[in-house]
């Protein structure tokens, strides 16, 4: 295990450079240029290439930026000017942080019930409840979805507020909005493959040496059955956590979400690249974790293993 | 006992011919699908809906006296009536042509972007659950790659490079559409590869190629079924986030996603603008969970034979 | 049963609790009783705090608040800044300033160098500041050259005589040149020692910086941009706020709700939802100074649009009321010419007053009649014997509202004219980065704001020695453009003649006029004395009140 998680370890270094090393030449083969403003001359435009070193062969200009990731520095934004990436991944990532723990808290906790749930009691109301709210969940979007929800609890009956994030109270709508489409995956894949073992062997052998309906599905059922929701979860957590634009736009939530987009939008290149990065850490990681939970979770599976 | 004399039985003989004979016809794996299938009623109903969607895509817009993008200064966000059965949007163009007219393009894109991603992703994330070692960190290591790529990159230069459209954009969801099957599936071979009777088809011998279509992928055909399920509003909606940005379809032509987008700005003051679009895509995401539900029953090798 | 729902009920309640216990990374900001607090929201975020690089309305408005010029321009009324006075040579070239004793907010006096090192930090290539080129559009002498790095900074017009006199030199006479100081932020003072101390680091947060203004900033994390009144400010007496909060709100409809909740005291609002609050009495509508247009583009490889009697009918075939009625929601002003008519035009009067455009100008709902003339006269000229043999493309960006513009111009064009038109939607970078720049275009839709209030900051676009936007020229237009710069006596005059040269481009069909764009908010009653402005600055609330 651990020489596994050893190889791995460098396996994601190695995966973090090739992906900074992609994304620093497709950003730069996108049309368009960083400096966007409309009314900058063409004077100005070329003295402000010369100044981020954009007038130097692109080959020099990707051994310095590497150069400077090694000391852990992502280089200044080209929209906001004298902030730093770090700056500003520093200030916006609580935000959407705290944001994507509390949705993921909820997606998580209530999908892997209402899976269970309508697993167990296939083709009953209970059942039919459960697909109505993943379909809502899967097919409202979320930029409806969040309005829907400030609308009504916001606006028109005033019982949350509307936006920003200076509270509990505050954060529920956003979670709420944030964590439905999770949740709604969640609850089908866990009922999908709740179904799945059922009729697996020792499901019948643990019922037949009498052990009690709740401990079966504890022990045997949900253990087996929560692989395939593991092997979703591990993107989705690094970009939940990451920030989501649409619903940080519609509740004002100060995160990190809107760089993210914005800065492909407007080819601010090195904001791209630290915000892709950052991603990458947390993309990579969540991986690593979850194929290691595989193992836990079945101890039959063994990864990497032939 | 002692009534039973041997005159009160006769020597029929045996027919090889009729041990061997089965009495039932022989149904392969997708015959008894499909047989079950058309069993399930609520399957039913929402393969007519999409039958039915798919109906009014292809003629509403022919049948209407409207054009999809003639506008009408006279009629600016009128409410749906006789006339304009869905309304009109904020140009006064007629939102029933412009529904049926976007759901070419969104169940075009939706159901061909989302069909494609999965069985791309199910061969490769098949491959590596069932090799492991080094191919399969291989292959992962270029899906995390593929996934910290930011999607709207991708999109832009797939889009620079083969112009717009509908199949630019299926293509540039494609790209690294597959990688969340992929990991899915590939997560799903390596638990069932350590199953019994994949062990068993195994010691008797059997080729790697038969296991893979014979053992394993009826095993997840249901699971991959629920997740198309789910990738195909998906599919719709990041259809609708870059028509957003300017990187779907080209104007005047719109889609779901656009039509959903559009609206929104009119919660307000005209909630129809958001409401049917949004009604008509859960009543198609309603239709193929259904359709899905029931599909992911009917190959169900565990409940084959059940009814 | 019963049980399991406890014990569900149980696993809610622990999952609440957990998630309420967690504190969130932001704060709730207290204020003291009986300060006077304005809050409002912004959708554009600020992109910096360093008045030299400052670059769009959002930067400028904040810096006139936290920076103080040489003179104070608010809502077009021009009053002294840090210049109590000042002497203008006889050819109107030289303006010679003479300070006031006023203070940095840590108590450090304001000195006349302080101008020279702003407005030399300005056109320096080295900083490449964004609006470099502002001090040459104002004709402030070398400026182009020494941004170009022909020249050393220190040759730039601006010479400090002594600590409180200064003395700027123009090319020309340049008669919006106070207005011009005193709402152009990019032009107030520096400090050299502040600005080298923090280097790349200037501005970056609130503390890294010292302000000349009415007010100080004094947090800007988290998306709220907070100001205090500067008590080291020369009129710090007639400034009545105590406090300001900014708040930048992406969400139109999220800023709304919030001002509905008494959470705001100002809102711009949507051209979508207007028509449910404009007979408020919160209601208010203002000229925000941009006037939006399509440039044409008449060395495109599609030979259709060198010809003047094509761009002519393109422009005849527009119903602008209509248009406006279609793409905006009726909300804008349709507009057939260029120049923004709320700027000053002859005798204070607007040039709106002055002018009756309407008299020369493309009829306002069009003439079609007229456009299919023209476009038959085009098509023998260019030996095409269809119009749907022509087509056309439109590039726009990919904002929302651009997308709706593009569709009502393709549906109304190729209705009356019967061509074809194309819509191109591109992402803001790649328009402004490069299809503009390098005139990768046939014709697309833009626009522009004013920089200073005269018709030259619009007319200057369409010079034949200005390759920027439009390769558009015309020697005649040029010449009267010249003549309008040397005729320093008579101001009357010189107006007429600009206003020739708009009616030179008029007759060319150099462009495609679509409208001016108004500006709908909703002000709370109890705000007093919040202006509105057409150049630079869109709300300016440094002299602003709250009524009791």
């Amino acid at each position: 295990m651990t020489k596994y998680v050893i190889k791995r370890v460098i396996a994601a270094i190695l995966t973090l450079w090739a992906l900074v090393t992609i994304v620093f030449f497709l950003s730069r083969l996108m049309p368009g240029e960083p400096f966007t403003n409309p009314k900058l001359t063409p004077q100005v435009i070329e003295n402000m290439n010369k100044y981020y070193g954009f007038d130097k062969p692109l080959i020099v200009q990707y051994f310095q930026y590497m150069g400077n990731l090694l000391h852990g520095n992502f280089g200044y934004s080209m929209k906001y000017t004298n902030k730093t990436v770090n700056y500003i991944i520093g200030q916006t990532f609580p935000f959407s942080a705290d944001l994507g723990i509390r949705a993921l808290t909820l997606a998580i906790s209530f999908g892997l019930v209402l899976g269970i749930l309508a697993a167990r009691k296939r083709g009953t109301k209970i059942d039919f409840f459960c697909v109505l709210i993943a379909i809502i969940g899967t097919s409202i979007p979320d930029f409806i979805m969040g309005a829907l929800l400030q609308y009504f609890f916001g606006i028109k009956w005033g019982l949350l507020p509307v936006a920003l994030y200076k509270g509990f109270k505050y954060t529920i709508l956003p979670a709420t909005a944030l964590a439905f489409y999770t949740l709604a995956s969640v609850s089908r894949i866990m009922r999908a493959s709740m179904l799945e073992v059922t009729s697996q062997d020792y499901i019948k052998t643990a019922r037949s040496k009498g052990l009690s309906e709740a401990r079966i599905t504890i022990r045997h059922q949900i253990r087996n059955a929560i692989m395939p929701v593991m092997t979703i979860l591990g993107p989705t957590v690094a970009a939940v956590l990451t920030g989501t634009f649409v619903i940080e736009a519609i509740f004002a939530i100060p995160g990190m979400g809107k760089y993210y987009v914005e800065s492909v939008n407007n080819n601010d290149y090195s904001m791209i690249l630290g915000m892709t990065m950052f991603y990458g850490i947390f993309l990579v990681t969540a991986n690593l974790i979850v194929d290691i939970l595989y193992g836990v979770a079945d101890p039959r599976v063994r990864i990497g293993k032939k | 006992m002692d009534n039973l004399s041997k005159d009160m039985f006769v020597i029929k003989g045996k027919s090889i011919e009729k041990m061997e004979s089965i009495s039932r016809p022989s149904l392969s794996f997708w015959q008894d699908a499909w047989r079950r299938l058309r069993k399930n009623r609520a399957a039913f109903v929402g393969l007519c809906i999409i039958i039915f969607y798919v109906i009014l895509a292809i003629f509403a817009p022919m049948l209407s006296k409207y054009g999809f993008s003639t506008m009408d200064a006279a009629n600016q966000h009128a409410a749906p009536s006789l006339q304009h059965w869905f309304g009109t949007d904020a140009t006064g163009r007629d939102q029933w042509v412009r529904t049926w007219m976007g759901a070419r393009v969104s169940l075009s894109i939706g159901l061909f972007s989302a069909t494609i991603n999965m069985c791309v992703g199910a061969v490769l994330g098949g491959l590596c659950g069932f090799y492991g070692g080094k191919l399969d960190m291989i292959m992962m290591r270029i899906v995390d790659i593929l996934y910290g790529i930011p999607s709207l990159i991708i999109t832009i230069l797939v889009m620079m490079v083969l112009g717009k459209g509908v199949a630019p954009l299926i293509v540039a969801m494609c790209v690294v559409g597959w990688i969340g099957t992929c990991r899915f599936v590939r997560g799903e071979v390596y638990r069932l590869k350590e199953q019994d009777f994949v062990m068993a088809a195994k010691v008797l011998g059997v080729s790697d190629f038969v296991i893979i279509v014979k053992h394993i992928i009826p095993n997840i055909v249901g699971m991959l079924v629920t997740n198309l399920c789910m990738a195909i509003p998906g599919a719709i909606f990041q259809e609708a986030f870059l028509s957003y940005i300017g990187l779907g379809i080209a104007p005047p032509r719109c889609s779901w996603g656009i039509l959903a987008k559009e609206g929104i700005a009119y919660l307000r003051v005209h909630p129809h603008e958001v409401a049917i679009p949004a009604a008509i895509i859960c009543t198609t995401m309603l239709a193929l969970n259904l359709l899905g539900d029931g599909l992911r029953d009917a190959v169900d090798p565990k409940l084959r034979g059940t009814e | 049963m019963k049980k399991r729902l406890l014990a569900l009920a149980m696993v809610v309640a622990m999952i609440v609790a957990t998630l309420a216990a967690c504190s969130t990374p932001g704060s709730d900001s207290g204020s003291g009783e009986g300060e006077k607090v304005f809050k409002y929201a912004t959708n554009t975020e600020p992109t910096t705090f360093d008045l030299t690089k400052g670059n769009s309305i959002g930067d400028n408005e904040i810096q006139h608040a936290i920076s103080e010029g040489l003179t104070r321009n608010t809502g077009g009324n021009v009053t002294p800044g840090l210049a109590e006075s000042w002497d203008i040579s006889e050819d109107g070239c030289v303006y010679t300033f003479h300070l006031r004793d006023a203070n940095w907010s840590d108590g450090v006096p304001i000195k006349a160098q302080d101008f020279v090192y702003s407005w030399q930090r300005l056109v320096d290539p080295e900083v490449s500041s964004p609006y470099a080129w502002y001090l040459d559009t104002i004709a402030v002498k070398n400026a182009a050259a020494v941004n170009a790095g022909e020249m050393d900074p220190s040759e730039l017009g601006i010479k400090a005589i002594d600590d409180k006199t200064l003395e700027v030199t123009l090319d020309y006479p340049m008669t919006v040149l106070l207005s011009a100081l005193g709402m152009q932020t990019n032009l107030n003072p520096l400090r050299q020692d502040i600005v080298e101390k923090y280097g790349a680091e200037f501005a970056a947060t609130a503390d890294k910086n010292v302000y000349s203004g009415p007010f100080v900033l004094t947090s800007t994390e988290n998306n709220l941009y907070v100001f205090e009144k500067n008590p080291e400010f020369w009129d710090a007496d007639n400034i009545k706020l105590d406090r300001v909060e900014l708040n930048y709100i992406e969400k139109a409809d999220t800023a709304l709700a919030m001002y509905e909740n008494g959470e705001l005291d100002y809102v711009r609002l949507d051209n979508a939802v207007v028509e449910n609050y404009k007979d408020r009495d919160d209601y208010g509508i203002y000229l925000n100074g941009n006037v939006d247009y399509c440039y044409i583009n008449p060395n495109s490889e599609n030979k259709v649009w060198a010809n003047k009697n094509f761009r002519l009918a393109l422009n005849y075939a527009l119903n602008r009321t209509e248009y406006n009625q279609l793409a905006n929601a009726g909300m804008y002003n349709p507009y057939n010419a260029l120049c923004f008519p709320g700027l000053s035009g002859k005798d204070g009067k607007t040039y709106g007053e002055t002018y009756d455009v309407n008299s020369y100008a493309y009829p306002m709902d069009g003439d079609v009649a007229k456009a299919k003339e023209y476009l038959d006269a085009a098509m023998k000229e260019l030996g095409i014997s269809d119009p749907s043999q022509i087509e056309i493309e439109f590039v726009t960006t990919d904002a929302e509202s651009n997308k709706k513009i593009a569709e009502v111009l393709q549906e109304q064009w190729q209705n009356a004219l019967g061509i074809k038109v194309n819509i191109r939607q591109v992402t803001y970078a790649d328009i402004y980065g490069q299809v503009y720049p390098t005139f990768d275009y046939e014709i697309g839709y833009a626009g522009w704001g004013p920089d200073y209030d005269d018709p030259t900051t619009y007319l200057n676009l369409f010079r034949s020695d200005v390759n920027w936007y439009t390769p558009y020229g015309n020697p005649d237009f040029d010449a009267k453009l010249d003549a309008a710069q040397k005729e320093t006596g008579d101001a009357n005059k010189r107006m007429d003649l600009l206003n020739e040269a708009e009616q030179i481009l008029i007759e060319d069909g150099a462009w495609v006029p679509l409208q001016a764009r108004n500006q709908s908010y909703l002000l709370s009653p109890k705000m007093k004395d919040v202006t509105f402005y057409s150049f630079s600055i869109n709300i300016d609330w440094a002299y602003a009140d709250v009524a009791e």
